[in-house]
Parts: structure tokens; C-alpha cells; sequence
């Protein structure tokens, strides 16, 4: 990556970026395409599962774009997340206003707040992990200011009312409907198409070079704030529509399912796993640990037979879960993409 | 070029991964009326993991009896089946559970021990049609959603923080030494506000000041000495106390560490004051302590029987909590029986219109739900720690051991 060359020489670089755009978009298209037909082959025991890891898919995309091409390790996403989550269900509970509104209002809401946060992150010079430490704090200082607000009910949450009917306008439907998946479906593709147009884009290229070594970037002329603060707003944006998607599948909302702890590392760890600043990277993380759990509780339901003795056990996956991350850390450090990737160039 | 045969390699793997769970096509129990299976939604892992899994036993046990007992007999001696779900603690786990639990051929639904969890279950049940009885999930706003197919057999908080002002006062006159104020002690959040405010409107309709609202937060609660000698300072009669087991107990601990005044330390929904365990983990602190709770129906010789068989059969004692899910699971079970079918929308009919008599549960009367699904007769009890155990002792007709009032607590 020499992308520090970009601002003398725009020409020569722009071609071969655009290329692989054009390209990277082509795949995109044909995996949402493929994907959109997974509800026909999954039976509706596992929809719910399917949905939620595409609400970690779209997560994970919205923290790799601020953490992985941003450099800006982020342990506090809940906050985004969660400012998505409760601008949904308070304006449709306040005001019967459409989740489809209340999404782009959460995700200016959300970019404004990472905005501020990270101005100041910034601005005091935090770096590495004070700066993953401060933005755990903001995220626990909403986790509490969510538990003692009277207008978010303090710790009893918002409840999205269900309708008699299926609505597109309030996005909701029958509880098995295909739209379900869909619609984040659609959302997460967009989301991609996003990350690949600013990876190629020039802002995404300083963005970039910045995070490799900030003073040569400066010294180059490039606006470090500048960039660094449009990556967090796209970041933030993309990680509320998660969370107004959430309170709408979900149908309700608390402090601790929008500003909780695992939800920073539910955004986290499909990024890490698939491999951090990579484009394809929380799609395939988001893959391996959506279904994880779910899969190894069907493994112990009706477990095969040399496995008998682990029958009626719980809490296995957590464990599993645990041993996946350590191996991969230390074989596939880059994560699963980021180091095939690697491994394919040489 | 090689990217690009990774790049499909890797969809064909995130394919595969998704769909993996697609081998689990639900064995619907659509095999004339042989088996009828009910859910159950607890956390069994997680930091609930321990009262999660006492609550699952308690269910399964249920479930056990009356299939030995000849089944349902209005579906010819139909055997139920027990499905279980792990919430892990969480809403949304919860609620795929709950769906799964559904699609699996689940015609009734019990869980869930969290008031966010059963939030979830409420609405997935409601959307599914699906009756869905709440053994333990104390949140007054679940039934307030107008839903349907959810009901609740133990009180809400609301109504114990009422019944607890009331008992107080009954006590009082009783033993003729009238409280006239108290200092309230509780977790921050929507459980202990809930009764707090429930406690207030009744109390002080009754004449009994209120010196003190104290809350405390219940993570990183480590030390209750403060909010107890600020609870002191105003010198109340009471110190009424709600919150769940960790902190209660320090707070118990810290009044009996304090020399005081006050007539008894009174629990009110309190997660630790008639626990089993309780008595011996505080001490002598916890002497005389009072507690009003619903409670497992002590001078019931059936919840004896099954509490005994049930300490045997898994070596733990069946609290509350757990014969709560027994209950829930008999409540199906009589549905069922009413229904005449195990179709889930003539159940929920069933259900709504039930009157099962002989709780296991210290209520006020049979188990009959209202208009929103609240058991109608829900009530507390008072129960209080002596000699080193729990016992019931007001009001009169469930006492298994004389009250001692005012309490020697903290001399």
C-alpha cells in the first residue's frame, strides 16, 4: 500500500483501484444474490438465527470501516448501536413516526455522537488503547444515562407495539416472513457497497495512509482530523441502522440490549475473526460466529454418538467459542480472510 | 485471479455455515395426539445458569409426575414432552429460543425467570399464538402490552409492594405494637422501584411514614454499610428492603452489624430473605429477619412431597422459583385437559379460563387469570428466619411457626 502517493500522482494510482472496485462490487452483487435465496433452504427454526447474524454482519461492517481502515480501535460501538436502537423505538412509540425515517435519523444521530466523541478522542491526542478505553467509557456512561432516563422508561425499556397487521410502512410483519431477512439482507449489502466505494475513494485512501502512519500523512498535506473524523460518522451511521433494525425484529428494546457490554464485542469479534480492515472480512466473521452457538447447542440436543456424554450439557459454546478465538489469534492473526489473502499473494 | 477463486471459496464456506442449521427441520409433533410438547425458556448458562436450571428441573419434574400419573386424559392419556430452551440471560436469545421452541412443535411455552427475556418470549408467543405462562418475571408492564396469550401466575411487583405495606400493618395490629414509620431500602432499576412506589401509595394510606428511600446499585455493590446507617439516622420502626440475593443479604448483614432500634428488618419481594440458604449465610444477622414473598406453600402436603422428591431426585432444594415452573407446567397440563386438545388457540382458551384449585403456592385461592392473564389470587406471605430456618408466619393460615415481633434483630 503506497497510498501516501496519492495526492502528488491522483492519475496513475486511480486506475488500478477503480479496477478492483468494479470488480469487488461484482462480487458483492452475486453474494447478496446468492444469499437472498438462504430462506429458502433454511426452515424456520433457524430464520431467527440467520437474522440476527446479519445484524452482526451489518455491526461488524460499521466497526471494521472506523477501527480497520480507520485505525481507530473501538471498544464502545453499543453506543451507536444503541442510539440507533432507542431513536427507533422512541419516535414510533412517541410519535408513530416509520422505522424507515427513524433509521436515517438514528444514523445522523449516532454519526453526531460519534462525531463528538471521537473529536475529542482526537483532539486530546488518546491513541491505541486510551482510545479504546475512553470509547468504553461513553459507551458505559449511556448505558447508564439509557437506565435513568424517565423518557426511555429507565431500566424497563421500550416495547415496540405489534401490529394487527403486516406493515412496510412500520416494517413489520408476520413473525416467519422472508422480509425479515431481507431487509438486512439489503441493508448489509448496501453497507458493503459503501465500505468498497470509500476503500477505493480518495478520502478512504488518506483515511488509510493516516492510519499507517499519521505524521507522514500529515506531512503530505492530508487533513488527519478531517479524514479521520469522516470514517467515524460513516462508521457510526452504518452501526445505528443495525440497532433501529434490531429494536424493529426484536420488538423491544433496554439499556442492556443497546448499550451492554457484548454488544461493543458482538461488533467486534466477527471483524477480528473474519480479519480487521479487510472488506470481506466481518461478512465471513459474521458467518463463523452467528451461528456458532446454535450450532453446537443442536450439536448437543442430538449429539452424535462418540460424542453421548455431552448430551444435556450447556454453556459448551461459550467454551468453544473461547478456543476458536484463542486459535485464530494465534494461526490466522490477520483472521480468517485477512490471512488466506495473505497466504494466496505470496 | 486466484482472489477470485478464494473470494467463491469463501461465500461457498459463510453458505455453508448459514445453512448449516438447516439439518435441524423440526420433527414437528404433528403424530396424531401421542405426545404434547411444551417449551421451557430459563437461563441455563450464564451467570442465572444455577436458579435457571433449578427452574428447568422443576418443569421437567412436573412434566414427569403427570405423565406417570396417566398423562392428559381428555387426549387419551396423551404423554407431554418437555423441550428446553437456553436464554443464556438474554432477550434475543430468548426469543430465538422461543421461536425454535415453536417451530419444534411447542404448543405451550413456560419460562423465563428475567422481566426483559419474558418480555421478548410475550411478544414471539403472541405473534405465534402460543400460550405462554410465566412461572417467575416480575415486571408489572409485561401483561401491559394487551397481549393475549401471556399469563403469570405469581404477583406482579406492584401488588407486592402493596400487600407488603398491608401486612405490615396487620402485623402491627396483631401483636399490638404499630409501626408508624419505615425506612425503604432498594435496588435501583424497574424491579425495585416498581415496589417501592407500590409500598408508598399504600403505606402512607395506611399512616406509616416513610423517613427514607435509599437505592443502591446493583452491580459493584459490595458494602451496604452506608445506605443502612443513613437508613438508621431517621430511626424508623421498619427498614423494608427489596433487591435480589447478593445485596440483600449484605444488607442484612450490615444492620446487624449496627446496634438499632428498629422493630425488624422486613423484606419485601426480597431475593435473599426466605431462600434456603439464607438463614445460613448471614448468621446471625439474619435472625428473625422478615420477609414478605410469595412463597412455596409450606403447609401444602402435595409442594411437600415434591419438594422432598425433588431434593432427592437432584440434590438441591426446590426454592420458590423452581416449583413455580412445576406450577406453570401443571397449569398447561389442566389446560389441556380443559381444552380437549392440543391445538395451541383453544389451549390459550383453556388456559384463560381455568380455575385450578390446590396451589402449590401460598395464594389467596385457586389459580384463575384476569382480563390482562395476572392469576387473580397472587398474593404474599410473610415468612421470617428462626432457629436457622425459613418459616411461614403470617398470615394465619399458612404459619408453620408463631411470629416474633418486634424482632430482636441487631441488639
Amino acid at each position: 500500500m503506497t497510498a501516501t502517493d496519492a495526492p502528488a500522482a491522483p492519475q496513475a494510482p486511480k486506475l488500478r483501484p477503480a479496477n478492483g472496485a468494479k470488480r469487488q462490487y461484482t462480487f458483492l452483487l452475486i453474494v447478496i444474490a446468492a444469499l437472498f435465496f438462504v430462506p429458502y433452504i433454511l426452515p424456520d427454526s433457524a430464520q431467527p438465527v440467520a437474522v440476527r447474524t446479519l445484524i452482526f454482519a451489518i455491526m461488524a461492517v460499521g466497526w471494521n470501516l472506523m477501527s480497520g481502515f480507520g485505525g481507530m480501535f473501538s471498544f464502545g460501538h453499543a453506543v451507536f448501536f444503541g442510539v440507533g436502537a432507542y431513536t427507533d423505538a422512541y419516535l414510533l412509540t412517541a410519535f408513530g413516526v416509520s422505522p424507515w425515517l427513524s433509521m436515517i435519523i438514528g444514523a445522523v444521530l449516532a454519526a453526531g455522537v460519534g462525531l463528538t466523541i471521537a473529536y475529542f478522542c482526537l483532539r486530546y491526542k488518546l491513541a491505541g488503547s486510551y482510545f479504546a478505553l475512553a470509547t468504553f467509557a461513553f459507551a458505559q456512561m449511556f448505558y447508564l444515562l439509557s437506565q435513568n432516563l424517565g423518557f426511555l422508561n429507565k431500566t424497563d425499556g421500550i416495547n415496540v407495539p405489534l401490529l394487527p397487521e403486516e406493515s412496510w410502512a412500520m416494517l413489520q410483519f408476520d413473525q416467519d416472513s422472508k422480509f425479515y431477512f431481507w431487509i438486512p439482507l439489503v441493508i448489509l449489502g448496501l453497507a458493503m457497497a459503501v465500505t468498497i466505494y470509500f476503500a477505493h475513494s480518495r478520502a478512504g485512501q488518506f483515511a488509510q495512509a493516516i492510519r499507517d502512519d499519521a505524521t507522514a500523512a500529515e506531512s503530505l498535506g492530508i487533513k488527519v482530523m478531517k479524514y479521520r473524523l469522516i470514517t467515524v460518522a460513516m462508521s457510526c451511521a452504518i452501526t445505528a441502522v443495525a440497532g433501529a433494525y434490531y429494536s424493529q425484529y426484536y420488538l423491544f428494546v433496554g439499556p442492556e440490549q443497546a448499550f451492554g457490554i457484548h454488544v461493543s464485542t458482538d461488533a467486534i469479534i466477527p471483524a477480528v475473526i473474519g480479519g480487521i480492515g479487510t472488506i470481506w472480512g466481518p461478512l465471513i466473521g459474521a458467518a463463523v460466529v452467528g451461528p456458532l452457538s446454535e450450532l453446537i447447542a443442536h450439536l448437543l440436543r442430538n449429539p452424535p454418538e462418540f460424542l453421548e456424554f455431552l448430551q444435556g450439557t450447556s454453556g459448551l459454546d461459550v467454551a468453544v467459542y473461547a478456543a476458536l478465538l484463542i486459535v485464530i489469534v494465534i494461526f490466522l492473526p490477520k483472521g480468517i480472510y485477512g490471512t488466506i489473502r495473505e497466504r494466496m499473494r505470496k | 485471479m486466484k482472489r477470485k477463486a478464494l473470494s467463491a471459496a469463501v461465500l461457498a464456506a459463510s453458505l455453508v455455515g448459514l445453512s448449516a442449521c438447516s439439518s435441524d427441520s423440526a420433527e414437528s409433533g404433528s403424530d396424531s395426539v401421542e405426545t404434547v410438547t411444551i417449551g421451557s425458556v430459563h437461563p441455563l448458562s450464564g451467570s442465572l445458569a444455577g436458579v435457571g436450571g433449578l427452574m428447568n428441573d422443576g418443569a421437567k419434574m412436573a412434566v414427569e409426575d403427570i405423565n406417570a400419573a396417566g398423562g392428559i386424559e381428555s387426549l387419551g392419556g396423551a404423554q407431554l414432552e418437555l423441550l428446553d430452551g437456553d436464554s443464556q440471560g438474554e432477550a434475543q436469545v430468548g426469543q430465538s429460543e422461543a421461536q425454535r421452541l415453536i417451530s419444534g412443535g411447542a404448543v405451550a411455552l413456560v419460562g423465563t425467570y428475567q422481566s426483559d427475556v419474558t418480555q421478548n418470549v410475550a411478544s414471539v408467543a403472541e405473534r405465534s399464538k402460543v400460550p405462554f405462562v410465566i412461572d417467575v418475571a416480575v415486571d408489572d408492564k409485561i401483561l401491559e402490552q394487551g397481549y393475549k396469550n401471556t399469563f403469570r401466575i405469581q404477583p406482579d411487583a406492584s401488588s407486592m409492594g402493596q400487600a407488603g405495606a398491608q401486612a405490615l400493618v396487620a402485623m402491627g395490629e396483631e401483636t399490638g405494637e404499630p409501626i408508624d414509620s419505615a425506612a425503604y431500602i432498594h435496588i435501583e432499576g424497574a424491579f425495585g422501584d416498581s415496589v417501592f412506589a407500590a409500598f408508598k401509595e399504600e403505606a402512607e394510606k395506611q399512616g406509616i411514614t416513610i423517613t427514607k428511600e435509599i437505592t443502591y446499585s446493583g452491580s459493584n455493590f459490595s458494602d451496604a454499610t452506608t445506605q443502612v446507617s443513613e437508613a438508621l439516622a431517621g430511626n424508623p420502626d421498619i427498614i423494608a428492603v427489596t433487591g435480589y440475593y447478593p445485596d440483600n443479604l449484605l444488607v442484612a448483614k450490615a444492620v446487624g452489624s449496627m446496634a438499632n432500634d428498629t422493630k425488624a428488618v422486613f423484606g419485601i419481594a426480597s431475593g435473599a430473605f426466605d431462600d434456603t440458604s439464607f438463614p445460613a449465610a448471614a448468621g446471625d444477622a439474619g435472625t428473625e429477619v422478615l420477609s414478605a414473598n410469595y412463597h412455596y406453600s409450606a403447609t401444602s402436603d402435595r409442594a411437600a412431597d415434591i419438594r422432598a422428591r425433588f431434593e432427592e431426585k437432584y440434590g438441591k432444594p426446590m426454592e420458590t422459583a423452581s416449583m413455580l415452573s412445576y406450577q406453570a407446567v401443571e397449569v398447561i397440563a389442566e389446560g389441556l385437559e380443559e381444552s380437549g386438545s392440543d391445538d395451541p388457540e383453544e389451549l390459550r382458551d383453556a388456559i384463560a379460563g381455568l380455575s385450578l384449585e390446590d396451589p402449590l403456592l401460598a395464594f389467596d385461592g385457586p389459580i384463575q387469570f384476569g382480563e390482562d392473564g395476572q392469576n387473580e389470587n397472587a398474593t404474599v406471605i410473610v415468612m421470617q428466619v428462626l432457629d436457622g430456618k425459613v418459616e411461614q408466619v403470617f398470615p394465619q393460615q399458612f404459619a408453620t411457626a408463631e411470629l416474633v415481633f418486634p424482632a430482636g434483630s441487631g441488639n
